[in-house]
């Protein structure tokens, strides 16, 4: 067997052994699984070692009219992309095991659908073929349908919401495909090359970029990702919505927009694919704000980020675009450990209410510092791995003037809103004060810790290696010269210059020597007080308890009505494309309901007002 | 550079040594001048220092329902990195073909690290007083860093670069930025925003202490006290620096620029401390209102009037 196959094979194949597993025995099913995808992902490290190759071979022929192939090609871009796509595959897996190690409910399906899901991304990802590619993307619809409803609570609208939005974005791209098949004669990826010039071209971009962002989850498409949020355990976000769907949409638009149609910086596209970015920096992260959940909120910052990647790919500036596709990286590493972290939450505290929730640090101290080095990530502080990306992003988009300064400031707004959604995570999920309900809480298992502490060490080195991953990674991905390039330990473009390295090593000095201050002081002797100073009152624990979700009330709710409707919205359905046809269909139907008021009179009027009409078309207009 | 020269440039000059100083210095300054103007004395130089050995030798006090690491651990975290700032901004200052560590924004991230760090603090504490402080510095990071973002971007957008060094190559080339209409709308903005990060009055709404008792600083004592104290004499020192590296032409310790940068970050703080003195503390949704009305208008003019030119 090709080598190319084996990983697309492979998984697919453990995935139906799974299938036999009686339904109780999840455990081993559990095994069979994490031992699958540990082998795909040294095979996939194989493959990334071998750089390139290629599979091809015709399915079958309809005379001239149409030839399906089902091709394969492993060249730079999506070998790294296959890398990570079987490593967070391997770690959700032992992550699953041990967060449904004593759940009696949850069937060994679930490692099946995993599975199916791994096979599916990877042959979507080395596809040099449109249609097979397609047809990837739908198999991942379905089996997102189904892992969505194997959760709790509304299930089966937050599925359905799925299904509806990404099979819409399915049915876009299929008539892309279409289009391109009829007008270009070609599916084959690494062939086409289509101006944008014409209208044809233009229109069967829009129709790719539809389901490229509709699965990344930009706005106006991101709808199902916060829908799914709270039903769906935690697992299944940090796997599909978190790092996956981010890695394989940003893909997509990648190869769309850099390969196939070759976007050029300024073009109207471009604007396009901009201004979609930057609205989604902006409005997901103010609407992540105001959430009450935590899986909820942080399903509005997996929305948000997009809008740096879609920014950077979008702006076809070479460094943006290499911060971009950093930054879908970075993301997915993040992402997925703050969804960890969540699951941790949900498993062992019961609930993702920040209401309830406070003052966990101490009972879990491992969770607490991955979950602050993830959060300190996504919100780009320096030295961490979100600083990088998003900084490469503000050099392209500086670099090219005029009125991209525009989409500067939303960016780097947005980053400061991301923190501030982050420190009332920090406050309300770790510090703060506890419930006394929730004193008995412990910390996760090692199943679940291996992979927490392995993404945030993966952040740590991300950021201040940067090197690392952009010399191995990124830039080979991105064809042609791309303007960052490395000096010793740091990053340099033509607009601007980080040192990591030397930033952490000095930040390390720093702390040392805040560490001799305390030596000088007699901070040695402490003394542990009976209780905070409240201005001589006296109150119990529950009196003193400020959960974080009221942090920005001021902000969100005092400003100004235009301003509190927003995040009013927000909280509901924010923007909801979904809702809002809905709420279109729902009274189109009102209108038809009408007409059916069940009296003869009426159906007989309408019988009359058609035959007329129908009368006049042949007598005249023919 | 070696590593060896890099430790001195953080430790010694121009980092931690020299900037702790002089911050300290700088609130004497404060204190000195908010003194005549309140018709009192005023300290005597030392007292900032006084006051850290006086702090070292106390006791420290953890609240029985803090997260203890947390707590002790963020002031420090600030201090490393407002120190870091300082240290960048001195040595591009200084020497701005170095290329030490980082440009402008990298500057600006970093300058957030001591008030997240507050805030962490605070929230480690348990106390509900903190805990309100902390929130409202957050909601001030976000309601100026607006503003502040948009006039350091006129700078930048002029440049056509974040560097430092291109910054003020620019400014000793074609006048300094203050010079230009944008210029100056830009520089009377990042005043306001460093007032508020500096923490002072109308904008010490985090720490109010006749309010909240200290707010984010409540349950300190002892050395992270001294750390905590420490942190904001630094940032009074940083903020000014980076403005006047941004908009007045940088600053230099070559010759007789040695009067002239310490006229400039006098004449700043003194604006600073005159503000401080005759205002009164403002709400924080009147700050908010504030930084994302009047000052985002006028940052938003400054940036046309530099895209047009002037």
């Amino acid at each position: 067997m090709h080598e190319l196959l084996y990983v697309i094979v492979m998984p697919a194949v453990m995935g139906a052994v799974t299938l036999f597993f009686p339904k109780k025995a999840r455990l081993p099913a559990g095994i069979i699984a994490l031992i699958s995808s540990v082998w795909m992902f040294i095979k996939t490290v194989k493959l990334f070692g071998l750089g390139e190759s290629e599979y091809f071979r015709t399915v079958f022929t309809m005379g001239d009219v149409f030839q399906f192939d089902f091709a394969l090609r492993l060249y730079g871009f999506n070998s790294f992309v296959l890398l990570f796509i079987a490593m967070f595959g391997a770690l959700i897996i032992l992550y699953s095991i041990g967060y449904w190690f004593k759940d009696r409910e949850t069937p060994g399906i679930y490692y099946t659908y995993i599975l199916w899901t791994l096979s599916a991304a990877a042959c979507a990802v080395l596809s040099d073929n449109l249609l097979l590619l397609l047809i990837c993307w739908e198999v991942l619809t379905l089996l997102l349908y189904l892992l969505v409803n194997m959760g709790g609570e509304g299930h089966e609208t937050a599925a359905q919401k799925c299904f509806t939005i990404l099979g819409f974005s399915d049915a876009a791209m299929f008539l892309g495909v279409i289009i391109i098949w009829l007008v270009y004669g070609t599916l084959s990826i690494s062939s086409l090359s289509i101006s944008t010039g014409t209208t044809t071209g233009v229109i069967a971009f829009l129709l790719l970029f539809t389901g490229a962002i509709a699965k990344a989850g930009a706005m106006p498409l991101h709808s199902w990702v916060p829908a799914m949020a709270k039903p769906t355990p935690a697992p299944t976000m940090a796997f599909l919505p978190a790092s996956l769907d981010k890695l394989l949409g940003i893909y997509l638009l990648a190869r769309i927009s850099l390969d196939i149609f070759s976007i050029r910086t300024g073009s109207g596209l471009s604007l396009m694919m901009m201004i979609v970015g930057a609205g989604t920096v902006l409005f997901a992260v103010l609407v992540a704000l105001v959430q009450h959940d935590l899986k909820k909120l942080l399903s509005f910052h997996a929305v948000s980020q997009v809008g740096y990647m879609v920014l950077g790919v979008g702006s076809g500036i070479p460094v943006a675009i290499v911060g971009g596709l950093f930054h879908m990286l970075n993301h997915a590493i993040y992402k997925c450990g703050l969804f960890l972290s969540a699951g941790v939450i949900e498993k062992r505290v019961g609930t993702t209410d920040l209401e309830e929730l406070g003052g966990l640090a101490k009972l879990m101290p491992i969770t607490f510092l991955t979950t602050i080095v993830v959060a300190m990530s996504i919100s780009g502080v320096p030295p961490f791995n979100g600083f990088v990306s998003k900084w490469l992003v503000y050099q392209g988009l500086l670099q090219a003037g005029g009125y991209y300064v525009i989409f500067l400031i939303v960016a780097i707004f947005g980053s400061a809103l991301t923190l501030a959604s982050f420190v009332k995570v920090l406050h309300s999920v770790f510090l703060g004060r506890r419930q006394e309900k929730f004193d008995g809480v412990r910390e996760a298992g090692f199943a679940m810790q291996v992979p927490m502490i392995f993404l945030a060490i993966l952040c740590i080195i991300f950021g201040i290696y940067a090197r690392l991953p952009l010399e191995k990674f990124i830039t080979p991905s991105v064809a042609g010269s791309t303007g960052v390039s490395m000096q010793e330990m740091a990053v340099r473009t033509a607009s601007g210059y980080w040192n990591p390295v030397a930033a952490t090593v000095l930040m390390a000095v720093g702390l040392i020597v805040g560490l001799i201050i305390y030596a000088f002081g007699r901070t040695r002797r402490v003394r542990i007080d009976e209780n905070v100073w409240i201005g001589g009152n006296i109150l119990d624990n529950e009196e003193m308890r400020i959960p974080g979700t009221h942090f920005y009330k001021t902000v969100t709710d005092d400003l100004n009505p235009a301003w509190t409707a927003l995040f009013k919205d927000g909280q509901e359905g924010a923007m909801d494309v979904y809702n809002i046809w809905g709420r279109i269909g729902f009274s189109v139907v009102q209108v038809l309901r009408s007409l059916h008021n069940g009296i003869l009179s009426t159906y007989l009027s309408w019988v009359i007002i058609g035959l007329g009409a129908l009368t006049f078309v042949l007598m005249f207009a023919l | 550079m070696d590593a060896a020269k890099y430790l001195f440039s953080y430790l010694i000059f121009p980092g931690f040594l020299f900037t702790a100083v002089a911050g300290l210095l700088a609130t004497w300054v404060d204190r000195k001048v908010t003194a005549r103007v309140h018709w009192r004395v005023g300290p005597p130089w030392y007292q900032p220092f006084a006051d850290m050995v006086k702090l070292l030798g106390k006791e420290v006090i953890i609240p029985a329902g803090a997260r203890a690491t947390g707590f002790l651990i963020a002031p420090v975290v600030g201090l490393a990195a407002a120190t870091l700032a300082s240290t960048i901004l001195w040595m591009a200052n200084l020497y701005p073909a170095s290329s030490f560590v980082g440009d402008s924004i990298v500057v600006l991230y970093i300058m957030t690290i001591p008030a997240i760090s507050m805030i962490i603090g605070a929230s480690a504490s348990g106390n509900p007083l903190g805990i309100l402080g902390a929130a409202r510095e957050m909601k001030l990071i976000f309601a100026y860093e607006l503003p502040l973002v948009i006039v350091m971007l006129t700078t930048v957008y002029k440049v056509g670069s974040f560097s430092f060094e291109e910054i003020l190559g620019y400014q000793s080339a074609n006048g300094i930025m203050m010079g230009s209409v944008s210029g100056v709308i830009a520089f009377i903005v990042a005043i306001f925003c460093a007032q508020a990060k500096c923490g002072m009055v109308p904008f010490d709404i985090p720490e109010a202490e006749t309010e909240l008792a200290g707010g984010t600083h409540i349950e300190y004592s002892g050395a992270p006290l001294a750390v905590v104290k420490l942190n904001m004499g630094i940032m009074f020192f940083v903020v000014p620096i980076f403005i006047i590296t941004m908009f007045w032409g940088g600053v230099s310790l070559a010759g007789w620029r040695i009067l002239t940068t310490i006229l400039k970050y006098v004449a700043i703080v003194t604006i600073m401390v005159l503000i401080k003195n005759t205002n009164p503390r403002v709400r924080i949704d009147q700050a908010v209102r504030f930084f994302w009305g009047p000052m985002l208008v006028l940052s938003i003019i400054a940036m046309i009037l530099a895209v047009l030119g002037y």
